[in-house]
């Protein structure tokens, strides 16, 4: 009995640590969150205002021989990955995984160390990716497109749907679709409007690129307070029922005990 | 003077928001200079200095690392990479 006690005690001691921990992470977790909200939103705003003025682009006839725009040829695809640095956020890292399995993929450029690792790429740390390595990804990637390596790119993030759920999702972003425009714009061009796309489509493309790194972030610091905080509620009830087993135990052993000596006296 | 919106964004964020009276910098087919009441106009930037008249009189000068200019109506949107 005095065996099973200690072990018990022990064991109520290596949860409560872990259950330190999980609190220790869904803190960090929570002190994250709203500056990954903020980024998130600025990440949008200016992949919102690019995009529409390549829409406005894209509808034009003239830009139509873009080699942005061609219908692809066969089907290799590019896929830009992005997963977290860390692990312990739920499924998280999983879920972006899994959706790449079921994608066609002939190559990959992964973002965060967990996708870096399993994909051995380059490393780029998710929380960290900052608009001059957008950039020049989606420089290298763009021009890597035009010369014919790939036909299409899409980029496999995590879609921050609120604090309690978030999925995996995959934005193509080249070819660029064509959007049907019902007036034609009176604005300037200059030079001509094929050549501005051309060159604004690799600012155009990190733009995406950065809101979809930046809204990645944000849900993983929301999938791991998530994840901490039912791993705390699992390692609370866990210590609860141990609690109890131990009180069992040892109350059986006080009620032996009394046993043996009234047995004894009882003599 | 007149002045007109201004906004300046990279994909870091929104970097300048606010009223400007001229935005200097160099567009793919040459510099320009851009004030309120400008036709509608979109052009390519390259790789220059950018100036920014405030309508206090001071100048902000910033770099452009590429980008794409729009004037519209409504205002004036430097978007690409850009830094102070």
């Amino acid at each position: 009995m005095g065996a099973n006690i200690k072990a018990l005690k022990t064991r109520i001691r290596s949860v409560d640590s872990t259950l330190h921990l999980t609190r220790a992470m869904g803190l960090v977790a929570s002190s994250k969150i709203r500056r990954a909200n903020e980024a998130m939103n600025g990440g949008k705003q200016y992949a919102a205002a690019f995009g529409s003025v390549v829409d406005l682009l894209t509808a034009c006839p003239e830009c139509a021989h873009s080699p942005y725009m061609k219908e692809p040829e066969g089907e290799r695809t590019c896929l830009i990955v992005i997963a977290g640095d860390r692990g312990l956020a739920g499924g998280y890292n999983a879920n972006v995984f899994r959706l790449v399995a079921e994608l066609p993929h002939d190559r990959i450029v992964p973002i965060g160390k967990r996708a870096c690792d399993r994909y051995k790429g380059e490393f780029f740390s998710s929380e960290v990716f900052n608009g001059a390595q957008a950039t020049d990804m989606a420089r290298k990637l763009c021009a890597a497109y035009v010369a014919g390596e790939f036909d299409k790119l899409g980029i496999v993030s995590t879609k921050y749907v609120s604090m309690m759920t978030q999925e995996a999702m995959v934005t193509w972003v080249l070819p660029l679709e064509r959007t049907e425009q019902a007036e034609k714009v009176a604005a300037v061009f200059e030079p001509d409007e094929e050549s501005i796309l051309n060159t604004a489509v690799p600012d155009y493309v990190a733009g995406i690129l950065m809101r979809c790194v930046r809204e990645s972030f944000a849900s993983e610091v929301a999938a791991r307070r998530m994840a901490m905080d039912s791993a705390g509620k699992n390692a609370q009830s866990m210590i609860d029922n141990l609690q109890l087993q131990y009180n069992r135990a040892r109350q059986g052993a006080i009620t032996q005990e009394i046993t043996e000596i009234v047995a004894g006296a009882g003599e | 003077m007149r002045t007109f919106l201004l906004n300046i964004s990279s994909p870091d964020g929104k970097l300048f928001s606010g009223e400007a009276v001229m935005i200097t910098l160099r567009g793919i087919e040459g510099d320009l200079a851009v004030m309120a009441g400008h036709i509608p106009f979109i052009t390519s930037v390259v790789p220059c200095e950018v100036k920014i008249t405030l309508p206090d009189g001071t100048e902000k000068v910033g770099h452009a690392d590429g980008g794409l200019l729009t004037v519209a109506a409504d205002g004036v949107t430097l978007l690409g990479s850009f830094h102070w």
